[in-house]
C-alpha cells in the first residue's frame, strides 16, 4: 500500500476566557478577568490557563501538577460544572456554546485562598476523621512479611472501584448536601470510609460506621450530582446508599436518618404514600411531637383542619409490583459487584 | 542590583556561626511541633520560632512517604513530610504499569537473581552490582508489606498478588492493580501515615539544608499558602524529592512539579550528585503535553508513521520494527524528525486506524479515551500525534544502600538519588521498587541516627540568607520572566543534551545555560502578593532546573561513549575500558561542577552487549 501522506485536522480560535479572581486578605469579593486567547485543536482546560499565566498575566493562579487526571490538583468549576481542568478539552465547549466563551471558576463549597486555589483542608480533615486506612485484621493479614495476606478477587472488586478515588474533591465541590449543611463530611470521605470497611483484611468497621454516622451519612440527599462530576467514575452516592445498608447491617439502625428510611419503605408498603404528619415523630421522637403541635397550630390559624391520618391509597398491587422489582435491581447489584 | 543566589554564590559547606537567641527559642519550642504554626498576623521576627522535629522528610511520593512511615511505626520519634503539594498528589501516582519483585506468583521459576540479572542487563552494566542484588533481594518483603497495610494489589485465583510479563523482564514479576499501580502505593501509604501520625507540612517549599559541613542540622522552607518562610531544625533530613524531567520543560511525560528541588538542594549544600547525564526518552508521548501513550497501543499492533504516511521503523528495525527497544525507537523518531519527515509541529504519528473503530475500542479504550481527553485525537478517526519525551531521570544525589550522603543526618531516596540501581537504563516496574526499598532503608537508618544524637545548635544566616534570595526575586525592573527562560531552557536540553548528543552540541548548551543564569539574574517576579505566589514557587524550581541542567550537560560532554539511554552521536559504542564508571559532580570553588569518577560494583555478571 503506498503511503498517504498525513495532513492533521487542526483549527483554532480566538476566544474569551472569563476567570474568576480573588486574594484572600486583599479582596472583598471575587471578579472576573477576560483573557482573549486562541483556542487549538487539543488545548485542555488546564494548557489554556498555563498559557494565560505565561504569556499575559503571571499573577493568574490555580492548582496543577500531573496534566494526567492521576494527582486531583486542578479540580475548576468549567461554565459551573466541576471538572479536572487537565483532562477537559477546551475547543468543544466553545464549539458548544457557541459563543467563543468560556467561565473558569474555582470549585464550591470550599473557601477561596486565591482566584481558582480552594483551601482543601477542610476535606482533607474530614477524611482524617473517618479513620481511611487498614486496621489490619490479625486472622487475615500475617505477623510476619514472608507470607502475603490472601484476598480473593471478588474480595478485592468489593471495593476495588473506590481505589480510582484520586481526592480530587470534584464531588464535594458539587454536593447538594455540603452546600446545606457545610458541616457534612461530603461524598469522597464517606466512600473511602466504606473502601475500608468492606476490606476483609480490615477490622475497624464499627468504628468507621459510627465515624460516618457522626459525620452526616444520612445527611446525603442522593441528588447524585456526585455521580454525574466524578472523573474517575467511582460513583459516590451509590457507596453512600451501601455505606448506610453496611451501618444497618452491622446493628446501628436507630438514627434519625435510618428511622426516616425506614418509615418511607414501611409507609409506602402500607399506604402507597409517605404517612408525611407523623415523620417527624418517627424520626425524632418526643420532640416530633413538638414540631407537630407547632405545625397543627400554624394550619388551625390559616382556618385549615390538620389531620394526623394518611389514607392508603388505591392500587396496592402495583406497589408490590414496585418491591419486587427493587429487590431484583438491589440482588443483580450484589451479584454484579 | 544584587542577584538572587546561584549554586557556588553562597551556602558553601563549613565556618557554621552560632547564634544564642536561636537556641533560645529552640528550647522554648522543642515540642515535635504538630502541624503548621498559627496563621495569624505576627511580626516577622517572631516567625524565627523554630519547629522541631527528630526526622524530616522533604517530598512525599513513594521513596518520602515510605520513609516517614517506617520512620514513626513505633510512634516514639517526631516525623514530618515536607512537600510542595498534597501527599496524595505527588508524581508516583502517576505511575501506571507495575512493580517488580521475584514473588513467582505467575511464574514459580521466577527468582530474585534472575530479577538482579535483568536490572543489571537494563542498566548497560551500570548499576552498582551489590545494590541491585539488595533491591531485588528486598522486594518480595516491600511489596508484601505494603500489601499488609492494605494496598489493593490485583490478585491471583488463589487470592495471591498478580504479576504480569513487562519490557525487559525475562519473566512476569511485574505486581500491578490496573493501570493505577502508582496510584494505589501512593494512597496506602498516606493513609497509614495518617494512622502513625506523620505530619503533613502540605504545600510548603523546600529552599535550603542547614548544617555545618559535617552533621545535618535543618532546612529552611516557605509556606506556599502564607508566603512565610521558616527554619525547621531537625536531627535528619531525608530528601525524597522525585526526579528532575522537567529540566526539558514541554518535552516531558513528569509533573509540572518534578523539577529536581532535592538534588538541588543537596548539590548547594556541597554534596555529589551521580550519573546526572543518563535521561530515559520514551518514545511515545502526546504532541501538546507529552503524557505517554504506552507501548500496549503499539503492541496491538498499531503503526509509527512520518508525515509521508511511511512506516519508517522498516529503516530502523526491520524485524522488530514497532516493537523494538525503548531507546532505539526514540532515536529513529528524532531522526525522522530531523531529516524534515515531521509534522507542522515536529511531530510524527502513531497510527491505529486500520486496527478498526471496534478492535480500538474493546483492546484499547483507555488509550484512546487519553488520545480525546489530553490531545482531542479520536484515534479511531485520525493518527495520533506523537514525540519523544523525557521519563526518568536515572541520576541524582549520590548515596550508599542505606541513602546516606557524606553529611552526616542527609539523606536520599528515590528518584532524587542514585544508589545506583538503574544505572545508565531503567528497568521498567523498577523505578516504584526503588523508592519502596530504599525509602524504607532511609527511614530505617535515620531512625537509627536520631535516637543516637541530639539536636544541636543552629547556626545563624541560614534565615536570612533564604530570606535575601526571596526578597532579591521580588526586586528590581527586569524583563525577564520565568516562563520566557524555563521554555528557552527546555528548548536547549531537548535539542542539544537530549536523545541525541554530540561534543559541540554540549558545548553550546553550556554556554546558552550561562545566558539562562544571566537572564534570571535579571528575572523579576511580577505577582507582589504573599498568598499562594506561583510565580515564585517557579521561580525557585526554575533556579533548581538550571542548577542541575549545568551539571547534566557537563556530564554528557565528559562522557565519550553511548550507553544506555545517553547516546553520544561522535561515540557512539559503548567503552567498557574507559567508561564502566559512574560520573560524580560536586560544586566547586570556582560555583561550576568539578567532576570526579568513581568505579561501578561489579560482583557477579560481567558485561555483555545489551540485545533484546
Amino acid at each position: 500500500m503506498a503511503p498517504v501522506k498525513i495532513t492533521p485536522k487542526r483549527e483554532s480560535l480566538l476566544a474569551n476566557i472569563r476567570v474568576q479572581r480573588f486574594t484572600s486578605g486583599k479582596d472583598r469579593s471575587p471578579y472576573f478577568d477576560n483573557f482573549k486567547l486562541e483556542v487549538e485543536t487539543g488545548m485542555t482546560v488546564l494548557a489554556a490557563l498555563r498559557k494565560i499565566k505565561d504569556e499575559q498575566d503571571g499573577s493568574l493562579t490555580f492548582r496543577a501538577f500531573c496534566r494526567s487526571a492521576i494527582c486531583g490538583s486542578c479540580t475548576v468549576r468549567v461554565n459551573g460544572r466541576s471538572v479536572l481542568a487537565c483532562s477537559t478539552q477546551l475547543l468543544p465547549i466553545l464549539k458548544d456554546f457557541r459563543k467563543g466563551s468560556v467561565t473558569i471558576a474555582p470549585m464550591a463549597n470550599l473557601p477561596v485562598l486565591r482566584d481558582l486555589v480552594v483551601d482543601i483542608d477542610p476535606v482533607i480533615d474530614k477524611l482524617a476523621k473517618m479513620h481511611p486506612y487498614l486496621i489490619e485484621s490479625p486472622e487475615r493479614v500475617p505477623e510476619a512479611l514472608e507470607r502475603e495476606s490472601l484476598m480473593s478477587r471478588d474480595e478485592l472488586n468489593a471495593f476495588d472501584y473506590m481505589t480510582d478515588c484520586i481526592l480530587c474533591g470534584s464531588c464535594y465541590s458539587a454536593c447538594s448536601s455540603v452546600a446545606a449543611d457545610p458541616s457534612y463530611a461530603g461524598p469522597l470521605t464517606i466512600a473511602k470510609a466504606y473502601r475500608f470497611s468492606i476490606d476483609v483484611r480490615d477490622s475497624f468497621r464499627g468504628i468507621r460506621d459510627q465515624a460516618a454516622i457522626d459525620q452526616g451519612l444520612w445527611s446525603c440527599v442522593q441528588c447524585r450530582k456526585c455521580i454525574k462530576v466524578c472523573p474517575k467514575d467511582t460513583r459516590p452516592a451509590d457507596t453512600i446508599r451501601r455505606t448506610r445498608k453496611l451501618t444497618i447491617d452491622d446493628g446501628i439502625r436507630d438514627t434519625p436518618g435510618s428511622r426516616r428510611a425506614k418509615a418511607y419503605v414501611a409507609d409506602i408498603k402500607r399506604f402507597g404514600q409517605v404517612n408525611k404528619p407523623m415523620l417527624p415523630v418517627v424520626v425524632f421522637g418526643t420532640k416530633g411531637w413538638e414540631a407537630i403541635e407547632v405545625a397543627e397550630a400554624a394550619l388551625t390559624k390559616q382556618g385549615l383542619e390538620p389531620t394526623r391520618r394518611v389514607c392508603k391509597l388505591p392500587g396496592q398491587e402495583g406497589v408490590e409490583g414496585i418491591f419486587g422489582r427493587v429487590r431484583a435491581i438491589e440482588d443483580e447489584e450484589e451479584q454484579g459487584r | 542590583m544584587t542577584s538572587p543566589s546561584f549554586a557556588g554564590d553562597q551556602d558553601k559547606v563549613g565556618e557554621p556561626q552560632f547564634d544564642q537567641k536561636h537556641n533560645d527559642i529552640t528550647n522554648v519550642s522543642s515540642v515535635g511541633g504538630r502541624g503548621e504554626p498559627d496563621r495569624g498576623e505576627e511580626p516577622r521576627s517572631l516567625s524565627h520560632a523554630m519547629l522541631t522535629y527528630d526526622i524530616l522528610i522533604v517530598g512525599s511520593g513513594g521513596a518520602g512517604l515510605y520513609a516517614a512511615l517506617e520512620s514513626r511505626l513505633e510512634e516514639d520519634l517526631h516525623v514530618a513530610v515536607l512537600t510542595k503539594v498534597y501527599p496524595t498528589r505527588s508524581h508516583t501516582g502517576a505511575a501506571q504499569g507495575g512493580v517488580n519483585a521475584a514473588l513467582g506468583n505467575r511464574d514459580p521459576t521466577d527468582t530474585w537473581e534472575q530479577h538482579w540479572f535483568d536490572t543489571i542487563k537494563g542498566s548497560d552494566y551500570l548499576a552498582d552490582q551489590d545494590a541491585a542484588e539488595l533491591m531485588c533481594r528486598e522486594a518480595p518483603e516491600v511489596v508484601r508489606e505494603l500489601e499488609h497495610w492494605g494496598a489493593p494489589f490485583y490478585r491471583t485465583e488463589d487470592g495471591r498478588i498478580a504479576q504480569r510479563p513487562f519490557g525487559g523482564a525475562s519473566k512476569p514479576r511485574a505486581c500491578y492493580a490496573a493501570d493505577k499501580v502508582g496510584h494505589i502505593m501512593l494512597h496506602t501509604l498516606y493513609e497509614q501515615g495518617l494512622r502513625h501520625g506523620v505530619d503533613y507540612f502540605n504545600e510548603w517549599v523546600t529552599l535550603n539544608l542547614i548544617h555545618d559541613g559535617q552533621r545535618c542540622m535543618g532546612v529552611t522552607a516557605y509556606s506556599i499558602r502564607t508566603g512565610r518562610l521558616h527554619t525547621i531544625q531537625a536531627k535528619a533530613v531525608i530528601l525524597a524529592t522525585g526526579g528532575h524531567g522537567r529540566i526539558y520543560w514541554r518535552r516531558t511525560s513528569n509533573a509540572y512539579g518534578n523539577t529536581g528541588d532535592g538534588s538541588a538542594i543537596a548539590y548547594r549544600a556541597g554534596l555529589p550528585l551521580k550519573d546526572m547525564e543518563f535521561v530515559q526518552f520514551h518514545p511515545t508521548g502526546l504532541r501538546r503535553s507529552g503524557i505517554l501513550v504506552t507501548e500496549g497501543a503499539r503492541g496491538e499492533g498499531g503503526h509509527l508513521l512520518n508525515v509521508l504516511g511511511e512506516r519508517f521503523m522498516a529503516r530502523y528495525a526491520p524485524d522488530k520494527m514497532e516493537l523494538g527497544p525503548r531507546d532505539l525507537v526514540a532515536r529513529a523518531i528524532e531522526t525522522e524528525v530531523r531529516e524534515g519527515h515531521g509534522g507542522p509541529d515536529d511531530e510524527l504519528f502513531l497510527d491505529l486506524t486500520h486496527l478498526g473503530k471496534d478492535q480500538i475500542i474493546e483492546r484499547l479504550p483507555q488509550i484512546r479515551q487519553l488520545c480525546i481527553n489530553f490531545e482531542g485525537v479520536d484515534p479511531v478517526e485520525e493518527p495520533i500525534p506523537i514525540k519523544p519525551t523525557v521519563h526518568y531521570s536515572m541520576g541524582g544525589v549520590h548515596t550508599d544502600i542505606n541513602g546516606c550522603t557524606p553529611i552526616e543526618g542527609v539523606y536520599a531516596a528515590g528518584e532524587t538519588a542514585c544508589v545506583s540501581v538503574h544505572g545508565a537504563n531503567r528497568l521498567g516496574g523498577n523505578s516504584l521498587l526503588d523508592i519502596l526499598v530504599f525509602g524504607r532503608r532511609a527511614g530505617r537508618h535515620a531512625v537509627g541516627y536520631a535516637r543516637r544524637i541530639k539536636l544541636g545548635p543552629m547556626p545563624q544566616g541560614a534565615y536570612d540568607e533564604a530570606e535575601r534570595c526571596l526578597e532579591e526575586l521580588m526586586e528590581g525592573d527586569g524583563k525577564e520572566t520565568v516562563a520566557g527562560i524555563r521554555s528557552d531552557l527546555g528548548q536547549i536540553m531537548a535539542t542539544k543534551a537530549g536523545i541525541y548528543r554530540h561534543a559541540a552540541g554540549l558545548e553550546e548548551a553550556l554556554g546558552d545555560l550561562e545566558h539562562l543564569k544571566d537572564r534570571y539574574r535579571r528575572m523579576t517576579i511580577k505577582d507582589r502578593s504573599p498568598v499562594f505566589n506561583t510565580e515564585m514557587l517557579a521561580a525557585l524550581e526554575l533556579r533548581n532546573m538550571l542548577t542541575l541542567a549545568e551539571v547534566l550537560t557537563l556530564g554528557a560532554l565528559a562522557r565519550t561513549e553511548s550507553r544506555g539511554a545517553h547516546f553520544r552521536e561522535d561515540f557512539p559504542q559503548r567503552d567498557d575500558e574507559g567508561w564502566l564508571k559512574h560520573t560524580v559532580a560536586r560544586l566547586g570553588s570556582d560555583g561550576r561542577p568539578a567532576l570526579s569518577f568513581t568505579p561501578v560494583a561489579v560482583s557477579r555478571f560481567a558485561p555483555e552487549a545489551r540485545t533484546y
